[in-house]
């Protein structure tokens, strides 16, 4: 009589991409291995591809500021790279250069993934603004410029994304306080008729709302 | 005993604080201010496996003009403060304010520039609820604890003679006797306020 013998689990699952990393990560995925872009990129553009950093298995490009938007063209029309995933920007906190704008551009056919990256001064921070080659760069380049200052050269509309309009900083820049400069965004009034609020702890410094039968009528009637 | 009872008239007495209040407190129309992830804790507050309807208040009124009781689910940044205020001010009289969950009671996890550093910064807030996100049982407890609030309160009563102060009302709350039996002993734990 046989006896039952155990099996092996067997996965039957298989990856699209399989590992393709280098050492420093074996688990890097082939999307990422895109030296035939960066050949490419390098032929056309020459000395206006300053870096490739290759780390984790991943290429990242960083290219002169003032060409990018013919970069990002020729990744669109010549090889492929219709797809801005994202744009965003960073602060390095640096002397010089020291802000950074990155573009992750997809190849939809062939499953490849590009990063980009410009670096810009402190002084005047501008970056040419690639809307009018992928449109939906749109809102992320408003959100770099909200959030770092970062202005983006022939955007159309460069409005703040998320602060209101007449605050006056950035706020993920490295040296803006974490919980806001005091009295730049204010609250609401305590009742409907007073001022805006400027302190942003009136609860913690003594002022309560008062309730609405609680509030002193308006000498004003509208 | 039917001869001596009022009741067999077809009337009772009450005062009518009690009335109005029992009616509003059981009558409450909730705005649901749902700002992030409590807002689906409110909802389900409101389906019908927590089902508030128990309680009178499923009636979620997204018209600040028809609500009286304004639930803040989430955390409120300083933009959306200023449309949280108004909507407030938009609801009539009489209303209440339950701060739901961690960051609008306090500003939670979101120790930061852009949100505020809880509700009651900018609105009378009636009922915390801790949590992130409560669970809709806590919900209905900060609900009952409205309710209660609403009852033990004047509110028509009040009317025509504003200005002048009034006694506290007692509380309508089972009281403790002692063991020789005269002392009130004020109930610890939850409702000791």
């Amino acid at each position: 009589m046989a006896t039952k013998q155990p099996r092996t689990l067997s996965f039957h699952f298989q990856p699209a991409d399989s590992a393709a990393g280098d050492d420093a990560n074996p688990h890097a995925k082939k999307t990422t291995l895109v030296d035939d872009t960066v050949a490419a990129l390098k032929q056309e553009f020459g000395d206006d591809v300053l870096e490739v950093v290759q780390y984790a298995g991943e290429r990242t490009v960083r290219v002169t500021t003032a060409r990018i938007v013919d970069i990002c063209r020729f990744l669109r029309d010549n090889l492929g790279f219709t797809y801005l995933c994202d744009l965003g920007g960073g602060d390095r906190f640096t002397e010089d250069e020291r802000f950074e704008v990155h573009y992750n551009i997809v190849n939809m056919d062939a499953g490849k993934r590009i990063r980009i990256k410009v670096r810009t001064e402190e002084e005047s921070p501008v970056v040419p603004s690639v809307t009018s080659v992928f449109p939906a760069a749109d809102w992320n380049e408003r959100e770099a410029w909200d959030m770092f200052g970062i202005r983006f050269e022939g955007h159309e509309d460069l409005r703040r994304m998320f602060m209101p309009e007449d605050f006056e900083y950035h706020p993920l820049r490295k040296e803006f306080p974490l919980l806001g400069i005091p009295g730049s965004l204010p609250l609401p009034p305590q009742v409907p008729t007073g001022e805006l609020t400027l302190d942003p702890f009136p609860r913690a410094h003594g002022s309560i709302p008062p309730n609405s039968f609680d509030e002193v009528e308006s000498e004003e009637e509208n | 005993m039917a001869n001596d009872s009022s009741l067999s008239e077809g009337f009772l007495t009450t005062r009518v604080d009690a009335v109005v209040n029992w009616a509003r407190s059981n009558s409450l129309m909730p705005m649901p201010m749902g700002l992030s992830c409590c807002a689906i804790e409110m909802m389900a507050f409101a389906a019908p496996k927590y089902d508030v309807a128990r309680f009178g208040s499923e009636a979620m009124r997204f018209s600040p003009r028809q609500a009286d009781l304004m639930i803040v689910a989430g955390w409120v940044s300083y933009k959306m403060a200023h449309t949280i205020r108004r909507v407030w001010d938009q609801m009539a009289d009489p209303k209440w304010c339950i701060a739901m969950g961690a960051c609008a009671s306090t500003g939670g996890m979101h120790r930061c520039y852009g949100v505020v550093q809880g509700v009651d910064n900018f609105l009378p807030v009636d009922v915390y609820v801790p949590g992130c996100p409560p669970r809709p049982e806590a919900l209905i407890h900060a609900l009952m604890d409205i309710q209660e609030k609403i009852r033990n309160e004047y509110s028509v009563g009040q009317d025509g003679d504003f200005g002048t102060d009034h006694p506290a009302i007692a509380p309508v709350r089972p009281k403790v006797l002692s063991p020789s039996g005269d002392d009130v002993i004020t109930p610890g734990g939850l409702y000791n306020q």
